[in-house]
């Protein structure tokens, strides 16, 4: 082994004198195994040199967030939707205006001495006529449905190899989400 | 990280006036966010370390201080900050490379970027092997610095940062088998 392969990487660096440097300029023409020690140790400063933009690379990229995306084709899969149905509007169901003779009919008092009747027993979540014929109302037809493959949904990369997925949305008429399903 | 990341611009900083201090955050701001990045800060508190050791630059010049290797001062100072941030630097520093191989050319072919990446990971599993010190000097060796600078950021001799710098070389051309 020369002795002068000690050299060999602050010769790299130009951090050794002008006398040393000659020194290194005239073995390294006249030894071939230094000449490749060299060149390893110059790729190896190239590699690591990219190494560092590589990890600077990497955690840069981990600001985004992985739902960045997913929130962008929703938001997407809305303008669709608002687009394709600009004029549509909902109608509610009419709510029923008590009549004036029912609003007129007294209301009996319950007298001195005698047992007030007894009030009807309501359940806790009975839900009103009004309300309850409203519920009957649901918007059963799907206007969109949208299949998103997994690789479209997150950067390359994140998903781990031999893993893949598709998200269906289902969205009704109203632009309301039906379902969301990821099947394989 | 694209000039657009930086969330203060130097003006807002109150450094304008400082053409100096512009020059060298213009030619500085990129190798110290990339020195600290490698060392094991996030990306937003490599951005704040660099803002912090400009800051005290400006104020350190303003007080008339007198600052001849400005670039190692720089340096040292980030480095310094860092290591008062860095609770927990090694588990930090040992994250597996994921990600991140998006630097390859879009005309890469699979088997490129499979041996890159490959390289890389070698790469990575060999820097974990290296001591503190030798990984600090390649860091700071990347990011410009001559040996006398390494030295006065590390606080070492010139003479070992040259023998420390060889030593951490040799150790990752033998594990990646370069």
């Amino acid at each position: 082994m020369c002795d002068i392969q000690a050299k060999l990487v602050a010769w790299l660096d130009r951090e050794l004198s002008s006398d040393e440097a000659a020194d290194v300029d005239r073995h390294i023409k006249e030894c071939r195994e230094c000449r490749d020690r060299l060149a390893t140790y110059k790729q190896m400063s190239e590699d690591f040199d990219v190494y560092c933009d590589v990890v600077v690379a990497g955690k840069t990229r981990r600001r985004v967030s992985r739902w960045a995306p997913v929130l962008a084709s929703a938001v997407a899969a809305g303008v669709v939707l608002f687009l394709a149905f600009p004029q549509r509007r909902i109608e509610s169901p009419p709510v029923l205006a008590p009549t004036l003779a029912a609003a007129s009919v007294p209301v009996p008092t319950p007298r001195a001495g005698e047992a007030a009747p007894r009030k009807a027993v309501r359940r806790r979540n009975a839900v009103p006529a009004v309300q309850k014929r409203a519920m009957k109302w649901q918007p059963t037809e799907t206007a969109v449905q949208i299949a998103i493959p997994a690789e479209e949904m997150f950067p390359p990369g994140a998903i781990p190899e031999g893993m893949n997925f598709i998200a269906e949305l289902s969205i009704a008429p109203d632009g309301s989400v039906q379902q969301v399903r990821l099947r394989q | 990280m694209s000039d657009d990341s930086v969330p203060l611009s130097l003006p807002l900083l109150g450094l304008a006036g400082s053409s100096e201090v512009t020059t060298l955050y213009r030619e500085l701001r990129k190798p110290l966010l990339r020195y600290l990045v490698c060392l094991g800060l996030s990306s937003d508190e490599a951005q704040d370390v660099v803002q912090d050791a400009f800051l005290s630059l400006q104020r350190h010049l303003a007080s008339d201080g007198k600052q001849e290797n400005t670039r190692g001062w720089l340096f040292r100072v980030a480095h310094n900050q860092a290591r008062n941030r860095q609770a927990s630097y090694h588990r930090r520093f040992s994250e597996p490379l994921d990600g991140g191989m998006d630097f390859l050319a879009d005309d890469a072919t699979p088997e490129q970027r499979v041996l890159e990446k490959e390289k890389f990971r070698r790469l990575a599993a060999a820097m974990r092997l290296l001591t503190e010190s030798e990984r600090e000097c390649l860091l700071l060796r990347a990011g410009g610095l001559r040996y006398r600078e390494i030295g006065e950021v590390l606080g070492m001799a010139v003479s070992t940062v040259g023998d420390t710098v060889e030593r951490a070389i040799k150790k990752l051309a033998e594990k990646c088998n370069v």
